[in-house]
C-alpha cells in the first residue's frame, strides 16, 4: 500500500502557478485574493469531514479513523450513480446516505463494544483503513476518479486573470450554511443541549433519563453523513478520489482536529480554514512550503495551546 | 488508562526455594530453546527463511522500542516508523549520496539523527497525553513521510534510494545473507538486553507508575515529563538501532517504508505480541511477518486486506496479547509438574501485570521511606497504595 502524496495536488485544481515573470503588486493582490477564495472553498471540504470527526470525537471520545474511508466511499457511490444515471443531486443523495449507512455499520457492529477503549477503537478504525483502501484498488485500479460537475454549476465569476468556478461558491455556501446550522443545533437547542452535556458528564445525562446511547448513534450517523456530503461535494475541487484519499483526508481532519480543537464545531470550522487558506496561499505564493505550512502551523498551536484553538476539551 | 488493578500482599513465605527454583529452570525453558534455535538456525534453513528471521528480529527490536513508550509509559506514539525511517534514511543517505561507506561513522549518526528527532517530538509531543499525543505523533510520521517524499535532491522521492550494500566494518567480514543474519542477531540481542535492564530498573518501574498513577507519582516528586521525555528518547534510540539494521538488510530504502503503514504494523505487532511485556514484541513481529511471508507466497497484492482483518479480528480475539497468554499456560503447565510443595501455587505471578504493579507498588513505598524514614510512615503509605489501587 504505497500512498503517493497526491494531497499536493489537492487545493490546486485552481491554483495559479506562473511561469515567466514575477506579478506586479496589483497581480499579486489579484492572486491572494483568489488563493484565499480557493483555499476558503477547499477548508469548506475540510470542515464537512473534519465536523463529524470533532463531534463524534466529543461525544463519545472515539476518534474515527475510519471516517476519511466513508469520504471516500460516499465520493465512490456519488461517481457511479453520475455515471449511471446523470443526475447530480441523486449522486449526493446516495453517496450522503452511503456513508452514513456504511458508519452506523462501524458504529454499531463494531466500536460500540469499545466505548471506554480509545486504543482499540484506533485500532478497529486502521483495520477499516487497510480493508477499504485494499477492496478501492481491488475493484477500482489505482487511477484517481473525477466527479462530473453538473451543468448549472460549470460557469464561473472572473477574478482578475482566473476564474473562480459557481461549484466553489456552491461549496463555501453550503459550508457556511451548514455551520451555521450545526452551530444553532448545537448551542440553541434541546437537542444541542443533550449533545454539549453528554460531552461534559454522560452519567448525568442518562441520569436524567435520556438514552444518551440513541443520542450517540444518530450523532454518529449525522457525523458519517457530513463526511458523505464532503465527499461527493469535494471531488469537484480536491481533483478526483483514489484509493489512497481516504487515509490522507483523515489524516488531515486529524490535522483540523489539533489545529482547531476537537468538541466543538467553530474549533472544525477554524481549523478547516486555517488549513485550506494557508495551504493555497502558500502554493500560490512559495510552493515549497505548502506541503509543510500544516505541520508549522500545527506545531505552533501545540506549543502555545495544546488543546486547540477552540477545543471544547 | 485507569484499570483497576489489585495490589497483590506480597507473601514471601510461600515461595520456598525449591519451587521458586523450579519456576526460574521453567521460565527460562521456552527463552532458551528460542535462543538456541534462533543462534542455530543458518545452519539448517534455506537463505530466504534467513532473510525472513532477519526481519523477523530487526522488526522485534522495532516493536520492543515501541513497547517501552507504547506499553511502559502509556504514550501512544503512532509514528514510531518515522523513528525508524530517520535512521535508515540517513545511513542511505550517508553511503549512496555522500559515499561515506564506514559503518562506525554511518550508524552512530543515523542513531544520532533518530535521537534528535525523538527530542524533538518528544518536546512537542509531550505537552499532551493518550489520544492527542496518539494524533501529534501520527501527524509526525506523515511528516517525515511527505518529508522523504519530496525531498527527492536527498532522498530519491518516490523511488528510494538503493545500492547501500551489507555494513563496511572496516576489518575483513564477508558479509552474506547468513553473517548479516548473525551480525543482525547479536546487534539486537544486545539492544534487548539493554531494553529489559531499562525496564527493570528503577526508571523502567518509575515510567510504569507515571503511566497507572501520575498525580501519585508527581506528588512523591518525580518529574514525569522528564521521565517520560527520556523514555521517548530511548525508544527513538532503539528504533534508530531497527533503522539502520533494516536498510542494510534491505539495501534499499523507500517512502513506503517510512509511512503509517509500517507504524501501524509495529503498533499490531506490540498488541498481538502482548502491551507491556517486552517480550510480547518479539511474538508479535514472528507472527505478523510469518503470516505476511506465507501468505505473500499466494498473493501480495491482498496482504493489506488481510491485515485489516487481522487488526479487527486481534482487537475482539487477542485481548491481552499473545505472550501474556502464552506465558499463563506455560506457568500453568509448569505448575502442573512440579506440584509438589508448591502450597497451592497462588503467588503474585497468577495474574499479568499483578507482578510489575507489586513492584511498582514497593517502589513507590520505598521513595516514600526516603522521604520519611520511619516504619509507621511506611505502614501508612503501604495502606493506600493497596487501597485505591
Amino acid at each position: 500500500m504505497t500512498r503517493p502524496v497526491a494531497r499536493s495536488l489537492s487545493p490546486g485544481a485552481g491554483c495559479i502557478t506562473w511561469a515567466r515573470e514575477p506579478p506586479g503588486r496589483r497581480e499579486s493582490l489579484v492572486s491572494a485574493v483568489y488563493s484565499i477564495l480557493s483555499g476558503i472553498s477547499y477548508g469548506m471540504v475540510l470542515f464537512l469531514l473534519s465536523a463529524g470527526v470533532s463531534i463524534v470525537f466529543g461525544l463519545m471520545n472515539i476518534i474515527n479513523l475510519a471516517h476519511g474511508m466513508l469520504f471516500m466511499l460516499a465520493g465512490y457511490a456519488g461517481i457511479e450513480i453520475m455515471k449511471t444515471t446523470g443526475s447530480f443531486w441523486l449522486a449526493l443523495v446516495v453517496g450522503i446516505l452511503a456513508a452514513g449507512v456504511a458508519g452506523l455499520v462501524i458504529e454499531r457492529g463494531f466500536l460500540r463494544t469499545l466505548y471506554a477503549k480509545q486504543l482499540s477503537q484506533i485500532l478497529v478504525c486502521f483495520g477499516f483503513i487497510y480493508i477499504i483502501t485494499n477492496l478501492h484498488l481491488w475493484f477500482y485500479g489505482p487511477i484517481p476518479k473525477a466527479m462530473p460537475i453538473p451543468e448549472v454549476l460549470t460557469n464561473s465569476v472572473p477574478v482578475g486573470p482566473y476564474n473562480f468556478s459557481y461549484y466553489r461558491i456552491m461549496i463555501i455556501a453550503v459550508g457556511f450554511l451548514l455551520c451555521g446550522f450545526l452551530y444553532w443545533v448545537q448551542e440553541r437547542t434541546r437537542v444541542g443541549a443533550i449533545v454539549r452535556a453528554g460531552m461534559e458528564k454522560p452519567e448525568m445525562v442518562n441520569a436524567m433519563g435520556i438514552n444518551l446511547m440513541a443520542v450517540n448513534i444518530a450523532a454518529f450517523f449525522v457525523a458519517s453523513c457530513l463526511s458523505g456530503l464532503a465527499g461527493v461535494l469535494g471531488t469537484g475541487v480536491i481533483g478526483g478520489i483514489s484509493y489512497f484519499t481516504g487515509g490522507n483526508y483523515v489524516f488531515l481532519a486529524i490535522a483540523v482536529c489539533i489545529i482547531g480543537g476537537v468538541g466543538s464545531i467553530q474549533g472544525a470550522l477554524a481549523g478547516a480554514l486555517i488549513i485550506g487558506v494557508f495551504e493555497s496561499l502558500a502554493k500560490t505564493f512559495y510552493p515549497p512550503l505548502a506541503l509543510y505550512i500544516m505541520y508549522l502551523l500545527m506545531a505552533l498551536v501545540i506549543m502555545f495551546r495544546p488543546s486547540g484553538l477552540l477545543g471544547r476539551k | 488508562m485507569s484499570a483497576k488493578r489489585p495490589s497483590g500482599v506480597s507473601s514471601p513465605a510461600r515461595r520456598a526455594l525449591p519451587t521458586r527454583l523450579g519456576s526460574r529452570v521453567a521460565y527460562f525453558t521456552p527463552a532458551a530453546i528460542i535462543l538456541v534455535f534462533l543462534l542455530t538456525l543458518p545452519l539448517f534453513l534455506r537463505t530466504d527463511y534467513v532473510s525472513l528471521f532477519t526481519k523477523i528480529i530487526i522488526f522485534a527490536l522495532l516493536a520492543m522500542s515501541l513497547d517501552l513508550v507504547f506499553g511502559y509509559s502509556g504514550l501512544w506514539c503512532f509514528g514510531q516508523a518515522g523513528l525508524f525511517g530517520v535512521a535508515a534514511y540517513t545511513v542511505a543517505i550517508l553511503v549512496v549520496k555522500v559515499g561515506i561507506t564506514s559503518f562506525w561513522i554511518v550508524a552512530p549518526c543515523a542513531v544520532g539523527v533518530a535521537v534528535i528527532t525523538a527530542a524533538l517530538f518528544g518536546v512537542l509531543g509531550l505537552r499532551s497525553k493518550e489520544i492527542y499525543f496518539m494524533l501529534i505523533t501520527f501527524a509526525f510520521g506523515q511528516l517525515i513521510y511527505v518529508a522523504v517524499y519530496t525531498t527527492s535532491k536527498y532522498t530519491g522521492g518516490s523511488n528510494g534510494l538503493t545500492g547501500i550494500s551489507y555494513p563496511d566494518l572496516g576489518f575483513a567480514v564477508h558479509f552474506n545473507e547468513r553473517s548479516y543474519y548473525y551480525f543482525t542477531l547479536v546487534a539486537v540481542v544486545i539492544a534487548a538486553i539493554l531494553l529489559y535492564k531499562i525496564i527493570k530498573s528503577p526508571f523502567g518501574y518509575s515510567l510504569m507508575g507515571i503511566r497507572d498513577n501520575e498525580i501519585r507519582a508527581k506528588s512523591l516528586g518525580y518529574n514525569t515529563w522528564a521521565r517520560r521525555f527520556i523514555a521517548f528518547i530511548l525508544s527513538g534510540f532503539f528504533a534508530g538501532v531497527a533503522g539502520v539494521l533494516y536498510v542494510y538488510y534491505r539495501n534499499n530504502i523507500a517512502p513506503s517504508d517510512v509511512g503509517l503503514d509500517y507504524s501501524g504494523l509495529v503498533i499490531m505487532m506490540v498488541i498481538i505480541g502482548g502491551v507491556g511485556t517486552l517480550w510480547g514484541g518479539v511474538v508479535g513481529s514472528a507472527a505478523i511477518l510469518f503470516l505476511q511471508y506465507f501468505v505473500s507466497l499466494y498473493t501480495t497484492q491482498r496482504w493489506p486486506l488481510i491485515l485489516g482483518c487481522l487488526f479487527i479480528a486481534a482487537v475482539f480475539l487477542a485481548k491481552d496479547g499473545i505472550y501474556p497468554r502464552f506465558t499463563k499456560w506455560w506457568k500453568r503447565v509448569c505448575r502442573y509438574e512440579t506440584n509438589g510443595g508448591n502450597g497451592g501455587g497462588q503467588d503474585m505471578r497468577g495474574k499479568p501485570g499483578g507482578d510489575t504493579y507489586q513492584r511498582v507498588a514497593t517502589l513507590f513505598r520505598g521513595a516514600s521511606r526516603n522521604d520519611a524514614g520511619n516504619g509507621e510512615r511506611d505502614e501508612a503509605t503501604s495502606e493506600v497504595t493497596s487501597s485505591d489501587g
